[in-house]
This record gives C-alpha cells, structure tokens and sequence, in this order.
C-alpha cells in the first residue's frame, strides 16, 4: 500500500478548472516530483493536498485511509501529516525565528514550549539557521528564510513533506543553501512530494518524477527515464527547453 | 486688553482640577481599551463572518458615526429612564464613549485586517491554527505594528474630546471640574487656560506611554520626539 494515493484528483479556481484528473503515488521515505510548464497545475496539487484549493472529485488516501475534504476534521486530520513548504517562505513577520517554528507545535499541539524549543534548536541547525533564532525575518536573506521555512515545517513532525517551487524566489546564489537542506532530509528518509523548476536536482533526489500538463499527468516514472527517454511528445518538448 | 488674571484662585483649588484629570485619564483609557475590543470584533466579523453579521456590524458603525457622541451620550442618560433603565452619569459617559470609540476602531481595525498577507494566514492554516489562533496570532501583532500611529491619534481623540462631553452631563471629569469651580467665582480665564495647559500635559504623558508600549510590546519604532 502506498503511503499517499493521489486517485483522479479534480480541482477549480471558481469557475476554472485546473486540475483535470490527477493520479500518482508516493511511498514511504520516497521522495517524488512534479514537474512540467507554468500553470500546469503542480502547486495546486500540493495545495488541495493541504486542503488550501477545494478537491471537487476523486480521492486522497494516506496509508489506505480516504481523506473527506468538505469535512473540517479530516481535513486536521490530513495537516496533521502533511505540511508544506511555500514558494514564498510565508514565515510570520511579526515573531523571530524561534517562535515561527515554535508556535504551532506549542499552540495547535499543546506541547511543552521548554521541549518544543530544543528540537526547533536541531531542526534550525539540521538547516543551518540556529545562529539567527532570535533574529525577525525581514533581517534574513531569501535562503535564510526559506531555510527557516522548512525547519517550522519540520517541527510539526509531518510524515509528507510538500515543497512548493521552494528556490524559484531565491537569487541563483543562495538555491544551493536551500537544496542542501533538502537534499539532507532525503537522505534521513523523509517523504517528500516537490515541485520544482530545478531539474538537475530534481533527477538527484527523486525516484519518480511526474510530469504535468495542463491539468492532467503525461506521464510518470523514474527520473533517468522521463528526462532521458520521454514517450510523449509534449514532454520531449518540454525537457529539450528546459534540459541545456 | 487690561483683565486682571489672578491665578491664585486657580492654586487654591488645583486638587479638584487634578481630580478632574485623573477621572479623565481613566474614563479615556476605559473607553479605548473596551472600544479596542468592540473594535476588534466588529472588524474581525467584517472580515469572516456571514453576511447578516457584516451588515449588522455595518449598520452599528454607520448609526455611531454619524450621530454625534454628545447625542449618543444624551439618549442613554435622558432617553433610557424612559424605558426603566437608569445608569449614573458616569456610566452613561463610559458606556457612549466605549460605544463611540467601537464603532470607529472597527474601521480603524479593519485596514489592519485587510493589509494582513492572506499568504501568512495561510500557512498558519496548513499548520493547523484555527481561525482566532490565527487572528491572535498573525492578525493583531500585525495590525498593532503596522496602524499603531492610527491607534494611538485615536486614543488622544477619546481622551482629549471624548470624554469632555462627559461635563455636559454633569460628569466631574477634567472639564466638568473646570466649569463647577469657574462659575463660583467667574475666574473662567485663569481656569480654562490652566485646564488646557493640563489636557497638553495629559496627552503628552499618554503619548510617551503609547509610544514606549509599542516599543515594548509589538517592536513600533515610533518616535517620542
């Protein structure tokens, strides 16, 4: 059983539809990636995931258990083991380092805070941040937010990472700080669902690349395959942009 | 012009006018404070709540803010007892002007809530924060950084203006003394100067207050000079 089943997922923006029947699976300790042109639908994958972008039709199963998106407990339920990671890092401006990765943990979960802040400790030093916990974001660098990003993610102990096109608002000089981070979780075995623009790492890290248009998946596989030998014509297409 | 001021009289009974000041600090402080959280709900039902409720909260800020407080205050004193229910003179200063001061911190409040980044609330969303997790948490810090100049202009307009409409009703606030005590001897000059010299220095003290409390609590870099 596959620890996410994404079955023929459907979603709109109001009256768009975006999603046109979405399907992929994900293991445990696998690390998967969307990729495919702008407005292919990959973030708003990861956004009804979350529960962000209403599901109007198919399923969602994590360890063979459906997620009901219309019902506000499972939905809880489904952040509860999945938490994503912005493009824009969305870290909160009002509060430093420290208590944006120590705030849900300690509010929504109700733990310790004197706990919770020793391992925001080592998850801010598993990304490179614990020098700058007491810093305000507007005082960090792109990386250095985005890095932080990851780390508050982390601290609410997901079994899915979602990493939302998480360099593409970095300058070129401060992605590989953040792929470092990511490529660190990969290696401790955490599952990870991304969507990226960064090919080079993307074949890296991923045992299965999913490759999207439109709306819908053209087709999916181990990553070697799907940038070396696509079947399909749009995909050739796409990569011989990208791929140079 | 060759009035004579003779302060003295003023000195003989500065204690009531410092009574009078004190009654107004408190009565200002009272209003901002409930009118805050009248404020804050009324903005935070603006932005989240179903319609019935967003017309009701309009209708309350269109009524208060367009009738002017001393009429608002008049109804609650000489228009209540009409209906059995009879507050003090106090109270009725207190509860028009927490009123009052509602309706307009709702608007106040609610350009706080607009410019708050819908991105932020949403990754409180995912992490699992309900709806006044994520107004206590992400809203109000906010709001209190970014329109606290606003906050803090409005908080002199309660305690300077406001509560001075108390006096018409016969509430012993700064200007109510100041009115008691001059009509004994006529000596209005010598105690209106005076008593504005003392709303200066009240505001000025409320000012620096508001300023290092914002410094403190929501790290407002405001200038006190």
């Amino acid at each position: 059983m596959p620890h996410l089943a994404v079955n023929d997922i459907h979603a709109n923006y109001g009256a768009l539809a975006v999603l046109h029947g979405i399907g992929f699976e994900v293991d445990r300790g696998e690390v998967v990636s969307l990729v495919g042109p702008s407005g292919s639908g990959k973030s708003t994958v990861l956004r009804a995931l979350v529960g962000l972008t209403l599901v109007t039709g198919g399923s969602v199963e994590v360890d063979g258990t459906r997620i009901d998106y219309a019902a506000p407990r499972a939905v809880k339920a489904a952040r509860d083991r999945m938490a994503i990671v912005f493009q824009q890092y969305n870290l909160f401006q009002n509060m430093n380092v420290l208590r944006n990765v120590t705030l849900a943990p300690t509010k929504v979960k109700g733990r310790k805070r004197a706990e919770v802040e020793a391992e925001a400790m080592e998850l801010l030093k598993l990304v490179g941040m614990e020098h700058k916990a007491q810093a305000y974001p507007d005082e960090l660098s792109g990386g250095q937010q985005q890095r932080v990003a990851i780390a508050r993610a982390l601290a609410l102990k997901p079994e899915i990472l979602l990493l939302d096109e998480v360099t593409s608002a970095l300058d070129p000089e401060l992605v590989n700080e953040v792929l470092d981070a990511i490529r660190r979780l990969a290696g401790e075995g955490m599952t990870m669902l991304l969507v990226s623009h960064e090919m080079s790492f993307v074949r890296e890290v991923s045992s299965k690349v999913v490759f999207m248009d439109a709306g819908r998946v053209v087709e999916a596989g181990p990553p070697d395959a799907i940038f070396d030998a696509p079947s399909s014509e749009r995909a050739r297409d796409f990569f011989g942009k990208v791929l140079r | 012009m060759d009035y004579n001021f003779q302060f003295n009289v003023v000195w003989r009974n500065f204690d009531a006018l410092l009574e009078g000041a004190w009654l107004t600090l408190q009565l200002g402080v009272f209003a901002f404070t409930c009118g805050c959280l009248i404020g804050l709900v009324g903005a935070a039902c603006l932005s989240f709540a179903p319609r019935p409720v967003r017309w009701l909260v309009h209708a309350f800020v269109i009524f208060i803010t367009n009738t002017p407080a001393l009429i608002q205050i008049y109804f609650l004193y000489f228009g209540l007892p009409e209906f059995g229910i009879r507050w003090s003179n106090e109270a009725c200063v207190l509860i028009g002007l927490t009123l009052n001061a509602g309706a307009y911190l709702t608007m106040i409040l609610r350009a706080g809530f607009l410019s708050v980044r819908q991105t932020e609330m949403e990754a409180g969303e995912t992490m699992g924060m309900s709806l006044p997790q994520r107004i206590r948490y992400i809203v109000v810090p906010h709001i209190a950084k970014s329109i606290y100049p606003a906050l803090a202009n409005f908080f002199i307009v309660i305690l300077v203006m406001g509560t001075s409409v108390g006096a018409v009703i016969g509430v012993d606030e700064l200007t109510g003394q100041a009115i008691n005590l001059s009509t004994v001897n006529y000596r209005w000059l010598e105690y209106f100067t005076i008593v504005a010299l003392m709303y200066v220095v009240l505001t000025f003290i409320a000012s620096i207050g508001l300023a290092l409390l914002g410094r403190w609590a929501f790290r407002v870099k405001a200038r006190i000079f």
